[in-house]
């Protein structure tokens, strides 16, 4: 049973029934700088545990940015740093000491293009559960499969698995990605964009595996579409100019917002 | 009515001659840039057409003389007129080898630095410091293989590496002999370092244009730098690192200067990889001036021809190893 479906659209019922959820993440009092520009100013927000989390917002608000600092992905790049706190079951992970390939097995994400690697269909799956798990060829086998199942792909790959992951069509990319994602066993997937490259039917299929792998894992999305946003999320998070402007349940996000500029965005007044 | 229409009619007719004399002239400029590409390209074929067929003309005279034996002799003998091959193509295919063995992933390694370890600052500096060391003739290399790196190994490593290795089978024939400093080993020393700016300088171009994406995703499932290095970027620029790799094996199988400087020019096979030995452009550079006779000069000549097929080979096998490579990727 998802949220939505019996949050009422007032503001302390959405509080009791999310202080009813386990915090999977925890941002607080976060700060992010690319360089001295600030990006992110004391964003506090929550990812529960098998919920939907859906950011908000118009291009350049800090979304993205948010979503790369749940994996760490902004330590690659020198000159980006993050202060404040992100628990993650308790545990910060802007610590320098946190193993970053830990934290990111443990964190996956799909990107905004398609990024299967340039080998084959199988092997693009079988790849990262060799980086964690030693395993004989027939369990190996086992684990590819259902993680292609597990996104919606396996019937329409069965028959060439041997294919470059490449020579498939952008959709397919996409769920290859997050079987990808998906076999590596995260606790929490990040989502960035997943669909702005894809045509509406890959979105559907994109969409409905998001709302079933909800059982299993704590979501992140950011999305350009609200419509998406309404659809997919249990809670939405509305960001401008690097604030967190208003956080809580989707329906009540979108139906009635505390603040005026979560009002005007979701009603297409600007962004 | 009439005079109105017939203005209307010149008004068009000169519209269309102008505009069929701006088309006429495009065509010309068109018809000669054509022409000009086409010849471009139907002059390289010349030119490399001319090149063989001078070289098998000029070698004729030798093959003909010691036809097949000359690609399985060792002897090297302008007295007697015996002449064969095996010397300089074991030198050079030898030499070559040793400066892939070490260049190519020294070379790699050093991109892979650059491109995802180094720290900003340092960037510069070192590809700069490489490709100085790209610019750097030739001719100063084998100077400074004959006084400076050769003696060094003269008197510091090779009496070493024979100590230490004097009691193991294979590797005491290898490195066996007195140290003379300058030999094979030494010529593929040079070679390495001659050839490292090649491979690193375009993987690291070539590193560099793989998207940050991919990257990302690949970090993003929790590799480490290497498995990103090894199984996602070099496969996703295996070209251009294979293209790296054969055009420092294509130099360094050319090289002539600095391997003349420190091979020892010697027509031997020897075991050893400190014995002096000689390649097919050392032979070549340095007994052109005095190859008196024309089965001497044929016989360089037929070196020359043997050195234009090895390369050729190189580059098919290069084509092959692409060929098949992309076969098991399946794209």
């Amino acid at each position: 049973m998802s949220m939505a479906s019996f949050a009422v659209p007032s503001v302390g019922n959405a509080v009791v029934n999310r202080n009813e959820l386990a915090e999977k993440i925890a941002v607080r009092n976060l700060d992010f700088f690319y360089g001295d520009y600030r990006a992110l100013k004391a964003i506090d927000v929550s990812l529960y545990q098998g919920k939907v989390t859906a950011v908000i917002g118009p291009s350049g608000c800090g979304k993205s940015t948010l979503l790369r600092i749940l994996n760490r992905m902004y330590d690659l790049y020198p000159n980006q740093t993050a202060t404040g706190e992100v628990m993650f079951d308790g545990e910060n992970i802007l610590s320098p000491a946190l193993d970053l390939n830990l934290l990111r097995a443990r964190v996956g994400m799909v990107f905004q293009k398609p990024t299967p690697f340039p080998m084959t269909i199988y092997e693009n799956i079988a790849f990262g559960i060799r980086l964690y798990e030693k395993l004989p060829k027939s369990e190996l086998d086992g684990r590819v499969e259902h993680a292609l199942a597990r996104a919606a792909l396996w019937n329409e790959v069965k028959d060439k698995l041997g294919v470059s992951g490449l020579s498939l069509s952008g959709g397919q990319q996409q769920r290859l990605c997050i079987a990808r994602t998906v076999a590596v066993r995260p606790e929490v997937i990040l989502f960035d964009e997943p669909c702005s490259a894809l045509d509406p039917i890959s979105t559907a299929k994109i969409e409905e595996l998001i709302d079933e792998l909800k059982d299993d894992y704590t979501i992140a999305i950011v999305t350009h579409n609200m419509q998406q946003a309404a659809r997919v999320s249990d809670f939405t998070a509305f960001m401008y100019l690097g604030e967190l402007i208003e956080f809580g349940d989707t329906s009540h996000i979108f139906t009635s917002p505390d603040d005026r500029r979560t009002q005007d965005y979701i009603t297409g007044r600007f962004g | 009515m009439a005079d109105v229409a017939l203005q209307g009619g010149a008004v068009v007719a000169s519209k269309q001659t102008d505009r069929s004399q701006v088309l006429r002239r495009l065509q010309v400029h068109d018809a000669a840039f054509r022409g000009l590409t086409r010849a471009a390209a139907i002059a390289v074929l010349l030119i490399l057409g001319g090149i063989i067929v001078s070289l098998i003309h000029g070698s004729w005279p030798a093959l003909r003389t010691f036809g097949f034996s000359f690609f399985v002799t060792e002897s090297w003998n302008p007295v007697t007129n015996r002449f064969g091959a095996v010397a300089p193509v074991y030198g050079t295919i030898v030499t070559s080898l040793i400066a892939m063995l070490i260049a190519v992933p020294v070379g790699l390694f050093i991109a892979m630095f650059l491109t995802e370890l180094c720290p900003m600052w340092l960037r510069r500096p070192v590809g700069i410091a490489i490709e100085l060391l790209a610019g750097i003739p030739s001719i100063i290399y084998g100077i400074w293989g004959l006084f400076v790196f050769a003696p060094f190994l003269q008197q510091h490593v090779q009496p070493a590496i024979i100590a230490a290795f004097g009691n193991i089978p294979v590797l005491s024939s290898l490195f066996a002999g007195p140290p003379y400093g300058i030999g094979i080993l030494t010529a593929g020393l040079i070679l390495a370092i001659m050839v490292l700016p090649f491979i690193t300088s375009i993987s690291r171009d070539v590193f560099e244009a793989v998207p940050a994406v991919l990257k990302e995703a690949s970090y993003g499932l929790g590799c480490t730098t290497w498995e990103v290095m090894r199984h996602v970027v070099l496969p996703y620029t295996r070209v251009g690192v294979i293209g790296a790799v054969m055009l420092a094996l294509g130099r360094a199988l050319g090289e002539t200067m600095a391997v003349t400087f420190v091979i020892g020019n010697a027509h031997r096979v020897a075991p050893s990889l400190f014995a002096p030995g000689t390649t097919i452009s050392a032979t070549i550079a340095n007994e052109f001036t005095e190859a008196v006779g024309d089965l001497y000069t044929s016989s360089l000549i037929a070196l020359g021809l043997i050195l234009f097929v090895i390369t050729f080979i190189v580059l098919a096998a290069a084509r092959y190893m692409l060929l098949r490579l992309d076969a098991r990727t399946g794209s």
